[in-house]
């Protein structure tokens, strides 16, 4: 499978990563005319590499190739044009709109050359619209999109999730219509076009939201770790500066279970806690109490203890403990990649195992322009010559 | 875009979706519940009636599924399974690691006569290793994941979005996972087992986090939780009526953006001189302290405390900022762009009495591939067409009923 990618930040990468992973040919189009955002967001003066050694770059688009197209000259585009035609299976962009109909590489255009093309934009907001040009990212995402409004405490300002969960819902759609779209033309024999808002699939995966609010006028807002069914159901302070771990009641019988590994402190025996009813409105103060017992333990104890005992409990994870997470060295989560400048990082598998067509990670993110010269010959079939003539020219930078 | 797969839907409330997603492809999805219904279909209920029929969660996550009943739990009712599994191209389900196999009606048992199927557990961490079978809903797949100790305020817990986000990272990942099994099939002729660990779907929110941190710690030393900062700038905003999202940070690329907001800034008259005349040349987010940062947080603030959430965006749409409102489910519905896509579609519920507005597609196709199709089934509503097809006529199907299995 052979994916034509043009497009920065997190949204359109790691779409095209997980097919990458699953050992789909991805070329990036790339210019150092405009480098992709991710390769400079973390630039300070005494970087020394530029745009070759963002980690984060580097981490997010592992068995991808890099092709320097010049996309402000004319050949650059013939060139981008071509690899389109000839070359590709599948185009995916997440430019807001505009540039690609500049460049004559819109689907009506391509289509009408390669009919079978199968292409997927991804932007914020679609290609149709009032808002359609508006260039967001993640951070505008998530605000839109209603995350934000939906992350927080009840007495406070929205807080934002960590992160920015268009930039990681997204992708991962993106991804998904790309292979169900070959799968359909496979079937088939037409390509088709998929125009992906990034709002509209974050939207949509809150769908229990929006039927709240049409069926019965609810506003969902954000409430801490509050839980409709569990109480307590939170994350509650244990031993150490800044360690939590999370436990939820679910029923009874936890209730019964948690008292036990708790050595039934008197507080625990108020009759009010002893059913679902009765804990979920007295949540506040068994948040406080459930704390002060907490507070005395270590939280992975905690954790292995409560478990064992068929409670939920788990470790509010900091990034070294994730590095270190015995579980994800066990599913393979992590594949160390060699960069020529960075080193050696960590890259990430995606979510899921396949049992016979496994992915896997072998390089690292590429630098730009790193297979300009492969590319044009084997793609197209440049000769040196003319790739010669056409670095001369600032075509390939 | 799926059409003529078939898929038999097993799995619990965390599953719901990556069903949902197939259905709404084009794929033939039956939703596969216990007698009785579901424990999810629980409320918040249609009209506040407590009701199976009337769960909101229910009807939200579930259209583009066909439902019938069916109780694993009895021998009858595994033996019917067997028979069911057949016509199916996929097998979806969300329990517990192994669950399945023991009962004898697993992927490795069936697979034999059947070498074609796809099998895909939804899970929170994976089939195999220490925490296989660790109890884990949201709140701990999003603990365990990373996200939720990088989310909130210093003073208080770390806090997670009020919505699930661990099922809605996993459910698109999940049917990527099946959608690539299945395409693996036409060359192969074989399925396979696609295992999906809901915390590694989350720790994709941290976009690389815990990889970059491991070459850089030093960078990470002061990192802390930030509520509504980022680093050590202001990103959430209160304005007139709520609050909008807006970043002093983002590189060099970004300094037009806040060159554009002082314009605006100035052309209603709330720049303060120093500001107009500020070098921007010499603004690098990644070097600036939280002293640096506050002059430009109380200029921009002031500004922004002056308008409201719709005014702001407007302002932001002509200008090209980078600010966006902090959207709830009200404006969301209301919002003139996703309007202009036709997101929404009413679906009727006439039994109930009642029209209810669901998001229509994850995303547009021009082959209009993607849209939801039919609403969520009633308890058994497809059970006499779905069985049909297995030779069970009525008069078994009531026998079935009154025994309990179906």
């Amino acid at each position: 499978m052979k994916v034509l990618e043009l497009g920065s930040g997190a949204a359109g990468p790691v779409a095209t990563k997980y097919l990458a992973e699953h050992g789909a040919d991805v070329i990036r189009i790339e210019s150092s005319k405009r480098p992709d955002f991710l390769r400079v967001l973390f630039l300070t003066p005494d970087s020394k590499y530029g745009v070759d050694g963002s980690p984060m770059f580097i981490l997010l688009n592992p068995n991808k190739r890099s092709v320097a197209l010049n996309m402000k000259h004319p050949e650059g585009v013939a060139l981008a044009k071509r690899l389109a035609l000839e070359w590709a299976d599948v185009v995916c962009e997440n430019f807001a709109p505009g540039p690609m109909e500049r460049f004559g590489m819109s689907y009506e255009a391509l289509s009408r050359d390669k009919p079978d093309l199968v292409m997927v934009s991804g932007c914020l907001f679609g290609q149709t619209g009032p808002h359609r040009a508006y260039p967001g990212f993640g951070a505008q995402g998530s605000a839109l999109s209603g995350f934000n409004h939906l992350t927080g405490w009840s007495d406070r300002a929205s807080a934002g999730p960590s992160g920015t969960i268009t930039d990681s819902l997204s992708p991962r759609y993106v991804a998904l219509a790309m292979v169900a779209a070959l799968l359909e033309r496979r079937r088939t024999g037409e390509g088709q076009y998929v125009d992906l808002s990034q709002i509209e699939a974050a939207v949509y995966s809150t769908s229990e939201v929006q039927v709240r609010y049409s069926a019965r006028g609810e506003v969902v807002t954000r409430n801490g770790n509050r839980s409709e069914q569990a109480a307590p159901h939170g994350a509650y302070p244990c031993l150490g500066e800044d360690r939590w771990v999370v436990i939820a009641v679910w029923d009874d019988e936890d209730w019964k279970r948690l008292c036990e590994e708790m050595h039934h402190p008197a507080w625990s025996a108020d009759p009010s806690y002893e059913t679902n009813a009765g804990r979920l409105a007295a949540a506040d103060a068994l948040d406080d109490e459930l704390s002060g017992w907490t507070r005395q333990h270590d939280a992975r104890d905690l954790m292995t203890r409560l478990q064992a005992a068929g409670i939920e409990a788990c470790v509010c994870q900091e990034f070294q403990e994730i590095v270190d997470d015995s579980q994800l060295s066990h599913r393979g989560h992590w594949t160390r990649v060699e960069h020529s400048n960075v080193g050696s990082l960590l890259a990430e598998r995606s979510g899921f195992r396949l049992s016979e067509t496994d992915g896997e990670l072998r390089t690292a993110g590429p630098n730009l322009g790193e297979h300009t010269n492969d590319i044009l010959t084997e793609c197209l079939g440049l000769d040196p010559v003319e790739i010669e003539r056409l670095r001369e020219e600032e075509v390939l930078v | 875009m799926l059409e003529g797969f078939r898929i038999l839907d097993c799995s619990a409330e965390s599953g719901f979706l990556a069903g949902k997603i197939l259905g709404d492809m084009g794929a033939d999805v039956v939703k596969l519940e216990v007698p009785g219904g579901d424990p999810a279909r629980r409320g918040p209920y249609l009209g506040d009636i407590e009701d199976p029929e009337r769960s909101l969660l229910w009807l939200s996550l579930n259209t583009s599924k066909r439902g019938i009943t069916l109780d694993l739990e009895l021998e009858r009712g595994r033996g019917l399974f067997r028979r069911l599994v057949r016509q199916f191209d996929v097998v979806l389900e969300s329990d517990r690691p192994g669950a399945f196999e023991r009962r004898g009606i697993g992927f490795e048992s069936l697979r034999e006569a059947q070498p074609g199927l796809v099998w895909c557990a939804v899970t929170p961490f994976g089939q195999t290793g220490p925490y296989a079978d660790y109890r884990a809903s949201d709140i701990s797949i999003v603990a365990m994941g990373g996200n939720l100790h990088a989310t909130g305020w210093l003073d208080r817990a770390p806090i997670r979005c009020t919505m699930p986000t661990g099922d809605y990272h996993a459910a698109p990942e999940a049917a990527l996972g099946i959608t690539m099994a299945l395409y693996g099939r036409e060359d192969s002729g074989r399925g396979q087992f696609v295992d999906v660990s809901m915390r590694e779907t989350q720790l994709q929110t941290l976009l690389s986090g815990p990889g970059q941190y491991e070459a850089n710690p030093e960078r990470y030393a002061d990192r802390h939780r930030a509520g509504d900062r980022m680093g050590k700038s202001r990103e959430i905003w209160r304005v007139k009526d709520g609050y909008v999202s807006f970043g002093l940070r983002g590189g060099a690329s970004r300094i037009p953006n806040l060159k554009a907001t002082v314009q605006w800034m100035a052309e209603c008259k709330m720049a303060p001189t120093w500001l107009l005349e500020f070098d921007w040349g010499t603004y690098n987010h990644n070097v600036m302290s939280v002293e640096d940062f506050a002059p430009f947080e109380e200029a921009f603030g002031a500004f922004f405390a002056s308008k409201s959430m719709r005014e702001l965006f407007e302002g932001a749409v002509d200008r090209r900022v980078l600010l966006a409102p902090c959207n709830d489910a009200r404006e969301i519905s209301e919002h003139q762009q996703l309007r202009s896509r036709d997101l929404f579609v009413t679906l009727d519920y006439p039994e109930l009495g009642a029209s209810i507005e669901h998001p229509a597609f994850f995303a547009k196709t021009n082959r209009n591939g993607i849209r939801v199709r039919t609403r969520a089934p009633r308890i058994g509503e497809h059970n006499a067409e779905v069985y049909a097809e297995l030779g069970i006529g009525a008069d078994e199907i009531a026998e079935l009923q009154a025994e309990g299995v179906l």
